[in-house]
């Protein structure tokens, strides 16, 4: 059971990822930025308003996923850290704890700063709170997968 | 947007200080107050984080409307990054 929902975390946060990203890339290309056939021009090309909701949404069920796999982490993963003194992992998820919350209490912020009609004032703060949620979700991510290489699925 | 900001710092004071709403008990699988030591050793952080919103809607809250539209919309990342880098200076010491 722990291990199909560690998977489904996995996968929730796959989509995250890809969907934050693109919103950041996009949000962040010049306006007038001239059409080319390269990848990454098209890859920014998106509509970066369009993905505010499904990320807010995406990040509130890798949440709950997540709050469910904590004991689990702690019961398990946590004293096998300790036993092989591996610190920086250790260190490394506590960081994910305080990004993750602090994600979930910044979404209303990110979320209202994409509500359509996009109000002008709120440019700024739009493209750096998508940036701030777009980092918070890679460390998380990258921190999850190198947790999961050390212990396993096995949890 | 004030409930995310003042959720934010409060988040940050809440693990700073030990400002668990509730603790949940590893042994014993339960949330709470405080239990007996047999209960295991707590998580504080579902704690922190029902402190961080509590304390974020009751400041969204009772400040008056005409403020908040004074709130310059820089804050609204301004306040979350200070946080985020309280919480990596807070935690560097796994790293030295």
């Amino acid at each position: 059971m722990m291990t199909a929902l560690l998977i489904l975390h996995g996968l929730l946060a796959v989509a995250l990822l890809g969907a934050v990203t693109h919103q950041a890339l996009a949000a962040s290309a010049p306006r007038n930025e001239p059409r080319t056939r390269s990848f990454f021009t098209r890859f920014r090309k998106t509509d970066a308003g369009a993905y505010g909701t499904p990320v807010a949404i995406l990040f509130v069920l890798v949440m709950i996923a997540g709050a469910i796999l904590y004991p689990r982490y702690r019961l398990v993963v946590r004293p096998l850290l300790q036993t092989l003194d591996l610190r920086a992992a250790n260190g490394a998820f506590e960081l994910k704890e305080h990004f993750s919350a602090l994600g979930l209490l910044l979404l209303p912020a990110y979320w209202s700063c994409w509500k359509q009609p996009l109000e002008p004032a709120y440019d700024g703060a739009r493209l750096w709170l998508t940036w701030i949620i777009a980092l918070t979700v890679w460390w998380n991510f990258v921190v999850g997968q190198l947790l999961v290489s050390i212990k396993g699925l096995g949890v | 947007m004030l409930f995310s900001l003042a959720a934010c710092a409060i988040y940050t004071l809440a693990y700073y200080f030990d400002w668990s709403l509730f603790r949940y008990y590893l042994g014993t699988g339960t949330f709470g107050l405080s239990a007996p030591a047999s209960a295991g050793a707590p998580i504080l952080w579902y704690g922190w984080l029902a402190t961080a919103v509590l304390g974020g809607a009751v400041v969204a809250g009772i400040t008056p409307r005409s403020w908040t539209t004074r709130l310059s919309p820089e804050l609204a990342w301004l306040i979350p990054a200070v946080a985020m880098l309280a919480a990596f200076m807070y935690e560097l010491r796994w790293f030295l």
